[in-house]
């Protein structure tokens, strides 16, 4: 959680609509917005159209209505090309390393779009300092590691853009629940340290919400409730339908 | 001992060819998911090139490269585009379909082009190497060097330049691919042409070894899919190694197995196809799944 989430936001989604199927909306009439250095939290039950509103935003679902605005500039159905290249990445739910490249050639695909080899480099070299995990297996191929540090290679190679924004989608998927606590404690310091700014989607409320500064829980493709991650963890009735009690 | 020597250097330059003639193929079906039934067409339209520049003109076979590679890479990029685009996302059942037509399209326009006839090339490397007491054909060992030495370019060029990653990456992990920027539309384009181009040179390859005709095709076709599924996808070295393990098994049947001949020696390396099928489907080498299809 950060302590400087005032300003403008950087992100404003508003009232979007979207989903698979022509003429059947998953999503109808999402709102959310991500201020600069925060962390917000997406939460809902399954197919209340979480990772539709991601996909929406990325460009790999048509938004048929509402808008969204990104360092206030309409990016509304832009491609996954151009949403990389106004800063934003995303670390999807899948596994999604190369597994038969190195870690080091797996952060340097996170720069595919820069020419600069110099400082595709001086990245990696940057993104190996925040992650000794990583530096530690420079050389071994992805697809050999432990879910956890491929996981965290995901991150690394999502921050090696140096984006403005972060998309994680369900960053907890398929983790062990100590690994879970790591890479949300892995968040967070980035967050601290960087600046790092991110909108999260977790199935995993409570761990997700504890590091947030705010959250919004999604039910049948849109927003019920929205507040501060504490007020969030404390709000009865989010309590009982997603916390468990 | 001579036997069993030139047996080994009649394996190692038949499997030598044998992998390059191979390489087009893994590659796409590897990167794009589609099983090119065309395959052998393709290297019989090079070899078609080749002889047609070695009659009409008289140029030296191996210089015929010059021409057959950037064309096919052209004729690869477009057809591509016209036609494989389409068949990308689809079931395996719609590129065999779509493939096995264009393979019937391309060998009987040649065949109305060229008649059935087979057709051979002249070189001025037609003598050959005594070492000991084997010989070794000139034309087979030039062969053999421009195989390893192209197998080795494409290598190179996957391990180290942009474009080499950006095709390795749309074959490991398409999405990934394209949430870091990579246009997976212009890497299939690219990649499918370049397989077509290596697929035709490697008919410039065996023109001077073997007779040229509209339907030498489906044969290689046939071992193409053979030491690709032994092989393994994902690997250029297990392709090499794959391509020299057939030769050499062919041969040394041919050469051992009394009173099997030389067709029937083929038949070993399809007894080691269901074997290694049966008992490690991914193939020796393999570490990539194929695309989803």
């Amino acid at each position: 959680m950060s302590m400087m989430s005032n300003g403008r936001p950087l992100l404003e989604v508003q009232d979007i609509y979207s989903g698979y199927q022509a003429d059947f909306d998953i999503i109808k009439g999402v709102s959310l917005h991500v201020k600069p250095g925060e962390i917000v939290c997406v939460i809902g039950p399954n197919g209340a159209g979480k990772s539709t509103v991601f996909k929406a935003l990325y460009g790999f679902l048509n938004v048929r209505q509402g808008r969204v605005l990104f360092d206030d500039r309409d990016i509304t159905n832009i491609r996954p090309q151009e949403a990389l290249k106004a800063g934003i990445t995303i670390v999807p739910q899948l596994r999604s390393v190369f597994p038969d490249m190195t870690v080091a050639e797996n952060l340097e695909m996170g720069m595919y779009l820069e020419r600069d080899k110099k400082r595709i480099k001086q990245r990696i070299a940057y993104i190996l300092e925040l992650f000794p995990r990583l530096a530690e297996r420079k050389n071994q191929k992805a697809g050999t590691m432990s879910g956890g540090e491929q996981r965290m290679l995901e991150i690394g190679r999502a921050l090696m853009w140096e984006p403005k924004l972060v998309l994680m989608d369900e960053p907890s998927a398929g983790l062990a629940p100590l690994i879970t606590k790591m890479i949300f404690r892995g968040i967070d310091r980035l967050n601290k340290e960087i600046g790092l700014t991110v909108l999260m989607i977790e199935q995993n409320a409570r761990q997700g919400l504890e590091i947030s500064d705010r959250g919004y829980v999604l039910e049948l493709g849109q927003n019920s409730y929205e507040g501060t991650g504490e007020e969030l963890l404390h709000n009865e009735e989010v309590r009982r339908a997603f916390l468990g009690g | 001992m001579n036997q069993f020597l030139q047996a080994s250097v009649n394996g190692i330059t038949l499997g030598g060819f044998y992998a390059v003639m191979v390489l087009g193929f893994a590659i796409i079906w590897g990167v794009m998911g589609v099983i090119n039934l065309a395959h052998g067409e393709f290297v019989m339209v090079g070899a078609y090139l080749t002889w047609f520049l070695n009659k009409q003109y008289g140029w030296e076979p191996f210089l015929a490269l010059l021409v057959v590679f950037p064309v096919m890479f052209v004729m690869g990029y477009l057809l591509q585009k016209i036609l494989i685009n389409r068949i990308i996302d689809r079931s395996y059942l719609i590129s065999l379909l779509v493939t096995f037509g264009l393979s019937i399209i391309i060998s009987n326009s040649f065949k109305l082009m060229f008649s059935a006839t087979p057709r051979t090339v002249d070189t001025v490397l037609s003598s050959f190497w005594r070492v000991g007491g084997i010989t070794i054909p000139m034309a087979k060992s030039v062969v053999l060097i421009m195989s390893l030495l192209m197998m080795a370019g494409l290598y190179l060029f996957l391990q180290h330049t942009r474009r080499g990653k950006s095709i390795r990456a749309a074959a490991q992990n398409r999405e990934a691919a394209r949430i870091v920027g990579i246009e997976i539309a212009a890497v299939y384009a690219f990649t499918f042409a370049l397989a077509i181009a290596f697929t035709s040179a490697s008919g410039t390859l065996i023109s001077p070894i073997q007779p040229i005709f509209p339907f030498m095709g489906p044969a290689l076709t046939l071992k193409a899919f053979a030491i690709t599924a032994i092989a393994g996808l994902g690997s250029i070295p297990g392709v090499l190694l794959g391509g020299l393990l057939l030769g050499l098994i062919e041969v040394f049947v041919a050469t051992y197995v009394p009173g099997i001949g030389t067709n029937l020696g083929v038949v070993a390396s399809y007894v080691l196809l269901v074997v290694v099928l049966v008992v490690r489907p991914q193939g020796l080498f393999g570490s990539l799944r194929p695309a989803e299809g």
